[in-house]
């Protein structure tokens, strides 16, 4: 066996979906009320990067951008078993797309040395997925995108993954360092140990790392530096729905023929 | 920031996804909505191939409505791999200098246009359902957001070119017309095998189905648990597309050019029946727009029947072979009724 490879996992704290409110009257988004959370995509790349570990020798590093706030979504990947966790952060980061947001991970892969960065196919708050193709773009590195199944070969310096492409599979291999976007549900996060849990939370404190230690010029990121720019949100209304129960197939059938669509 | 001048770039152009001959329809899709933009704009529109054997794509390209057809054909892009396709998109991007760039939102898409919009410096707009250009000539990119009950429009008023992919099924594609004319060019490739950094081993690729054009679609959930038979025959019967729901796709038990969803395809049906899908957000906005929806679940909670026109709750695998049954011998469904 070579050396050790270190796998860098790209997490992010979210506020979770299923709490986003809108106000009917101002049409705004009301977040205020949503508990902050782990991405859930961001699990199954978690689950993925400690399988890695499982089969090859691997310092498994969790990373995320953002405020000091985040913090819990680190200490739960170490209590998943990550080995240990960095906390990106820096106020020129604020207001950054897809563009910064990809260079500092892109960076802080660099700054880690990693050899495999995971990351989840996309986050459940701004559903781009363009983050992980970002990185590899601005590394120079391969990419794995929608990635189901991986299997690390050491030997060659690459890792092959089954990705999902329309109408079946492929198997790509590719050479590392290289940038993975695990899919959505695909493998079974395990759950976090007791112990793990406990040190998390207790005597686990996150490494944290400025623009500066990066280091990354901070005229390119943050808001002034991101290409695309959110220039309004409008609230879309409901689309209207009968939402009426039937109680038999039959009568389902009649009213589908009232409706003249069968 | 780099120097950019906007005035520098012009034309709109249409990445036409192709594998092993086959197009993808988003690519049309594209096409057909992108002539409008260019018109607006007062640009050429251009399609831009990549891939192996790219004649007859090329020839379709400018039949439906391309003035101009950049081709970049050579063995090393087939099959589809990140690196050297984004190396030789981000190669003409910065050499021509479009204005607009518009790729399908199809897991190709979502995979290069990253590699490319990076470098570049571009900006980028994930999964679009609705496009407009401004009181400037700034493309407007509209996207669901928080579970399509808002629609952000992201602008790039700064960089060039603006990029967008764009969800499968939510334009209309226009007929081929055999008396248009365009330029076909061949471009010069720069990639070459020994420099890439991916391979493809294996590719097992099968039904490409299109669901995003079918009059009636009936869906299959995770409630079929891996019986998807009940719900195939209601589909045959009504003489309807199968489609399903991610966790029936990602369970294997259908195929995911049939998933509907924000990482799926949009349809737009005139009748789309969801047998034990639960109604998640991110399934609800790829069917929002079927005329008249039909629920068959047999949680009366699931919040699928808010969604729906009609519903009914029960056990799937007693409602469809009632639904078939009672379909069953006529040609046309609606006779059986009359
Ligand atoms: C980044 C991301 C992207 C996503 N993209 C998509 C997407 O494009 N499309 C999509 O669909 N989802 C997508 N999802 C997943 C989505 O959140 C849901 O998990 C998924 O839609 C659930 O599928 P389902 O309704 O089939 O399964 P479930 O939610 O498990 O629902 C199954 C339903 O079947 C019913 N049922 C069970 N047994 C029976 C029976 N015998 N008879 C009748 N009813 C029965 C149950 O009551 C339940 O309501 C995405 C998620 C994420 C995070």
């Amino acid at each position: 066996m070579t050396d050790q490879w270190t796998v860098v996992v790209g997490i992010k704290q979210v506020p979770d979906e299923d709490d986003v409110t809108i106000d009917p009257d101002t049409g705004t988004l009301n977040r205020s009320g949503a508990d902050s959370i782990l991405n859930r995509p961001d699990r199954n790349a978690l689950e993925a990067a400690l399988e890695i570990k499982d089969q090859v020798d691997a310092n498994v590093i969790a990373v995320t951008m953002g405020p000091p706030q985040a913090t819990p979504v680190l200490e739960e990947a170490i209590a998943m078993g990550c080995d240990d966790a960095v906390l990106v952060t820096d106020r020129a980061f604020a207001g950054s797309d897809t563009w910064p947001t990809s260079l500092v991970l892109a960076s802080a892969a660099d700054y880690l040395d990693a050899d495999v960065v995971l990351c989840g196919e996309e986050t459940t708050d701004s559903s781009t997925g363009q983050v992980p193709p970002g990185i590899a773009a601005h590394n120079g590195w391969a990419q794995l995108t929608y990635a189901e199944e991986l299997e690390p070969k050491p030997d060659e310096d690459q890792i092959v993954a089954k990705r999902d492409v329309e109408g079946g599979h492929e198997y790509v291999a590719a050479d590392l360092p290289v940038v993975i976007a695990f899919a959505y549900g695909e493998n079974e996060p395990r759950p976090a140990g007791l112990h793990r849990k406990i040190y998390a939370e207790t005597e686990f404190e996150p490494e944290q790392v400025t623009a500066e230690e990066l280091p990354i010029d901070t005229d390119r990121v943050g808001l002034a530096a991101s290409p695309t720019q959110v220039g309004g949100m409008e609230t879309v209304d409901p689309v209207e729905r009968e939402q009426e129960r039937l109680e038999s197939p039959a009568e389902l059938l009649e009213t589908l023929a009232e409706e003249g669509v069968v | 920031m780099p120097d950019i001048d906007i005035d520098d770039h012009s034309d709109v152009w249409v990445f036409i996804e192709e594998h092993a001959g086959e197009v993808a329809p988003v690519s049309w899709e594209l096409l057909s909505e992108a002539k409008g933009l260019a018109e607006e704009l007062d640009e050429d529109l251009v399609a831009l191939a990549i891939g192996e054997d790219l004649d007859d794509v090329a020839e379709e390209a400018v039949e439906r409505g391309a003035d101009k057809v950049l081709v970049a054909d050579d063995p090393v892009f087939e099959p589809y791999r990140a690196d050297p396709y984004g190396e030789q998109f981000r190669y003409l991007v910065e050499e021509r200098e479009p204005d607009v760039v518009l790729i399908g939102g199809t897991h190709t898409g979502r995979d290069f246009a990253g590699r490319v919009a990076v470098p570049a410096y571009a900006g980028l707009t994930a999964d679009c359902t609705e496009l407009g250009i401004d009181e400037d000539g700034h493309l407007e990119a509209r996207r669901p957001a928080f579970g399509g009950n808002v629609l952000a429009t992201i602008k790039c008023e700064r960089h060039r070119p603006q990029m967008a992919t764009i969800r499968p099924g939510v334009f209309a594609t226009a007929d081929p017309d055999p008396d248009h004319e365009g330029e076909i060019e061949e471009v010069e490739v720069i990639v070459e095998e020994a420099d890439t950094i991916s391979e493809v081993v294996e590719r097992n690729v099968g039904d490409t189905a299109d669901i995003t054009d079918a009059d009636r679609v009936v869906a299959a959930g995770r409630g079929v648990e891996g019986n998807v038979e009940p719900v195939a025959e209601l589909a045959e019967a009504l003489d309807a597309e199968l489609a399903a729901s991610r966790a029936a796709v990602d369970e294997g038990w259908i195929d995911g050019a049939r998933q509907v969803g924000q990482t799926g395809k949009n349809v737009r049906p005139d009748l789309y029946v969801a047998v034990g899908i639960s109604g998640a957000i991110q399934h609800i906005e790829g069917m929002n727009d079927s005329d008249i929806v039909v629920a068959i679940n047999n949680d009366p909670n699931a919040p699928i029947f808010e969604h729906a026109d009609y519903g009914i709750v029960g056990d799937l695998f007693e409602i469809c072979p009632e639904l078939v049954e009672q379909l069953e011998d006529v040609d046309d469904p609606a006779e059986v009724l009359a």
